[in-house]
């Protein structure tokens, strides 16, 4: 299958990365969702995950918001067909360097329009084999960090199943456990909201 | 490959293995602290149990776990406890956040090399991996069951491992058996000395209060046990009985009465029971005197068993003694009138009689009968035969060291009630007071049975080599038995916690660690390993001796 692609890279540090696309589908990209962007002229692929996707205005969507009645291809047009991308951006978790995985910032970021791709569920799931990215994004500021880990988490906890799945959250609410430990009220909200909805409804 | 190495291949490694936690902290005078392993529930845990660390350096560190507490890396957690409803929520704390910590005493260590268990001198350095230790492992500790070392019980919740006694260290000191009266200390009494007896190491003269040790003996159940004359039927142990209609009453094989005579008793044997005739100083400084003034005969004067009335005057008008302290005594002596074994006159040869038994390695039961209410005739008889038993054998082992005569054969002496005899303020000047002390300078020593051992002087309690404890609850006592042993803070908790019947803690000379026993069954397998042949087996015997004799 081929990779799935969602959009270009616009702005990036060493801690993350802006991308950019004209109009998001239903499913992508989402929050908490693991992507990655080639860099190191493809020696090697920055591992991050999605947070605060953002659609800035202009002047003319502005004026379209106080028209009463707006005609439905205009809307259309504004929504899919506009000059002004969906900008996300994305948090460093790890990097990928001769198909093995490293949980630490990468060497260099990607560079500007580079293409930024979906991780498979394969990917993820070897990706999140080890949890040492978990303390890179506790450790992040000015994003929210604790909702963000749940979501990754949970994310990563879709591509296994039945009993596997229950161990892998229990083993990852085990490592948030132990370095949330000095500050109960995040660990509660970081392992409420890892339940799944399965989880949930029993 | 071994057959065990392919199992273990197969399945995994053995429930033992796998880690019960990580060494976290502690010392070597406190003990470890260690971090259950998170997949561990603590409440498969147990004080008292045995456990091995596997140190960096290839050492393995022995210990046993003293204690068991709930810890937790954050001090909130305690007044904020997440919702244990949500078992995910619950799951992710558990042993995470919330964890079990057990603490463990390290005794033994264990070279790289293998080799003999020594005592420890380091401990196990950080992280360190526990694991429960295996029966091989307790068994390598205990060593096997041979001439000298007895088999008294198994380790808790490891049937099949036996906790073997160094019997000859055992009576090279004192020792003790403590617990609370329904403990079972006087079957655990009856065991060891039947272990000393079956390995002849010692002569052992026993004062059997409650008529316990010599024939059978009935538990709270009503069910029947053997005794001591019953186990060993070639001889090897007397009873001497102070009360014969008592002793054939109970159809107890007896071997002679033990009568004193009043001429035999010397003020010495009167002193010890000052506290419990109630004399006072005075009357006791009197008694010397009087001993000296009316000569070997004096009891039977003072009781005026004797014409002695004018010579008690004499006495009066010197002056050094008044009418009141004579009259008191003479009250208090008829006490002496009450005890049948008291005889008057000069008496018999039964204390010759006694300590040749014991010199030619035979034991002796001797059987209070209803006397052994009595707590002053107890003490009395102790006492006496006590001290001069004890002086002979001073003697022969001065003369043995003079090269005049054989090393007397070492000889354990057991008193029930001991705190009557070794209470801190006449322990030290009673016979068993130094008895204790001296150690094992002239062969003797005591096997103290009591149920308080926080009424002996201190003195003596530190000098006990082995102790056997059963269950004791009162703080006290509990200190008392620790009184002079090393690490003994960790282990109280353990001892508190031994179960009424047949648990108990042994610590001490006489083996390598403290260990927690449940004792060995006092029945037909004890009987048979004691070498007592009954039934068939008894009829096989005879078959083979006479064989041996006459030929088949």
């Amino acid at each position: 299958m081929d990779p799935i692609f969602i959009g270009r890279v616009t702005r990036c540090s060493t801690r993350g990365y802006v991308g950019a696309l004209r109009a998001p589908d239903p499913e992508l990209p989402v929050f908490g969702g693991f992507c990655k962007a080639g860099a190191q002229q493809g020696k090697s692929y920055v591992i991050g995950v999605i947070y605060n996707i953002s659609i800035e205005d202009d002047e003319l969507t502005r004026q379209m918001a106080a028209t009463e009645k707006p005609v439905d291809e205009e809307l259309a047009d504004q929504q899919f067909l506009r000059q002004v991308p969906v900008e996300y951006s994305v948090l460093s978790i790890g990097y990928q360097s001769n198909d093995r995985f490293i949980y630490s910032l990468p060497p260099q970021p990607p560079l500007s329009l580079a293409s930024i791709q979906v991780m498979s569920s394969d990917e993820i799931l070897n990706f999140t084999k080890h949890l040492d990215f978990i303390p890179l994004i506790l450790s992040a500021d000015n994003l929210p960090a604790d909702d963000l880990l749940a979501a990754c988490l949970r994310n990563a906890a879709s591509t296994r199943h039945g009993p596997e799945q229950t161990a892998f959250l229990i083993d990852a609410g085990r490592t948030c456990a132990r370095l949330l430990s000095n500050d109960l009220n995040r660990l509660d909200h970081v392992l409420r909201n890892l339940k799944t909805e399965a989880m949930r409804k029993t | 490959m071994s057959e065990e190495y392919i199992l273990d291949e197969f399945f995994g490694p053995r429930p033992s293995d796998t880690p019960l936690g990580i060494v976290v902290g502690g010392s070597l005078s406190s003990g470890l602290d260690v971090k259950v392993d998170s997949h561990l529930s603590i409440e498969k845990l147990a004080v008292g149990r045995y456990v091995v660390i596997e140190g960096r350096s290839g050492r393995r560190f022995f210990g046993l776990i003293t204690d068991i507490s709930l810890g937790s890396t954050n001090p909130d957690l305690s007044r904020r406890p997440p919702d244990t409803q949500d078992p995910f929520i619950a799951e992710i704390y558990n042993g995470e956040v919330a964890f079990g910590m057990i603490h463990i005493s390290p005794m033994l260590v264990i070279d790289q090399s293998g080799g003999e268990p020594r005592p420890i001198k380091t401990i196990p350095s950080h992280f360190s991996p526990v694991i429960e230790a295996t029966a091989q492992d307790v068994a390598n500790v205990f060593g096997e069951e041979d001439e000298i070392h007895f088999f008294v019980g198994t380790p808790l919740e490891m049937e099949g491992v036996q906790v073997n006694l160094d019997l000859s260290r055992f009576v090279e000191r004192s020792s003790g058996v403590f617990g609370k009266s329904g403990t079972g200390k006087s079957f655990i009494t009856r065991t060891l000395l039947a272990g000393i007896i079956k390995s002849s190491i010692a002569s052992s003269l026993i004062f059997d209060m409650h008529n316990d040790y010599g024939w059978m003996v009935r538990d709270e159940g009503g069910r029947e046990f053997k005794g001591l004359r019953q186990l060993f039927t070639d001889g090897r142990v007397s009873v001497v009985t102070l009360d014969e209609e008592t002793s054939r009453a109970r159809k107890s094989k007896i071997d002679r009465v033990l009568k004193i005579g009043y001429e035999q008793i010397e003020p010495e044997d009167v002193e010890m029971l000052a506290g419990l005739l109630g004399l006072s100083d005075v009357q006791v400084g009197a008694l010397y005197y009087l001993r000296r003034r009316l000569g070997r005969r004096w009891i039977a004067k003072l009781l005026e068993e004797e014409e002695a009335t004018d010579e008690l005057q004499d006495l009066l008008q010197d002056g050094r003694i008044i009418a009141g302290t004579l009259g008191a005594i003479q009250r208090k002596f008829e006490f002496f009138r009450r005890m049948g074994f008291l005889v008057p006159g000069e008496g018999d040869d039964a204390l010759d009689d006694i300590f040749n038994r014991l010199r030619m390695g035979i034991s002796v039961v001797l059987e209070f009968g209803r006397y052994g209410d009595t707590l002053a005739a107890y003490v009395l008889v102790a006492n006496y035969l006590t001290r001069r038993i004890h002086n002979r054998y001073v003697r022969m082992k001065n003369q043995a060291a003079g090269g005049k005569a054989d090393e007397p054969k070492p000889l354990v002496i057991v008193i029930e009630e001991a705190h009557k005899f070794l209470d801190p303020s006449i322990a030290g000047h009673t016979i068993f007071g130094n008895i204790a002390r001296e150690l094992r300078k002239y062969n003797v020593t005591l096997l103290i049975v009591d149920q308080r051992p926080s009424g002996i002087d201190d003195e003596v309690m530190s000098q006990i080599g082995s102790r056997v404890t059963c269950l004791l609850d009162n703080e006290a006592d509990i200190r008392a038995v620790f009184s002079g042993v090393s690490g003994a803070n960790a282990l109280r908790e353990v001892l508190a916690r031994l179960d009424t019947r047949q648990q108990a803690l042994i610590l001490g000379h006489a083996v390598p660690m403290p260990v927690v026993v449940r004792t060995r069954d006092y029945d037909e397998g004890f009987y048979a390993a004691i070498g007592l042949s009954e039934g068939d087996a008894l009829r096989d015997k005879a078959k083979d001796s006479s064989n041996t004799l006459f030929g088949e």
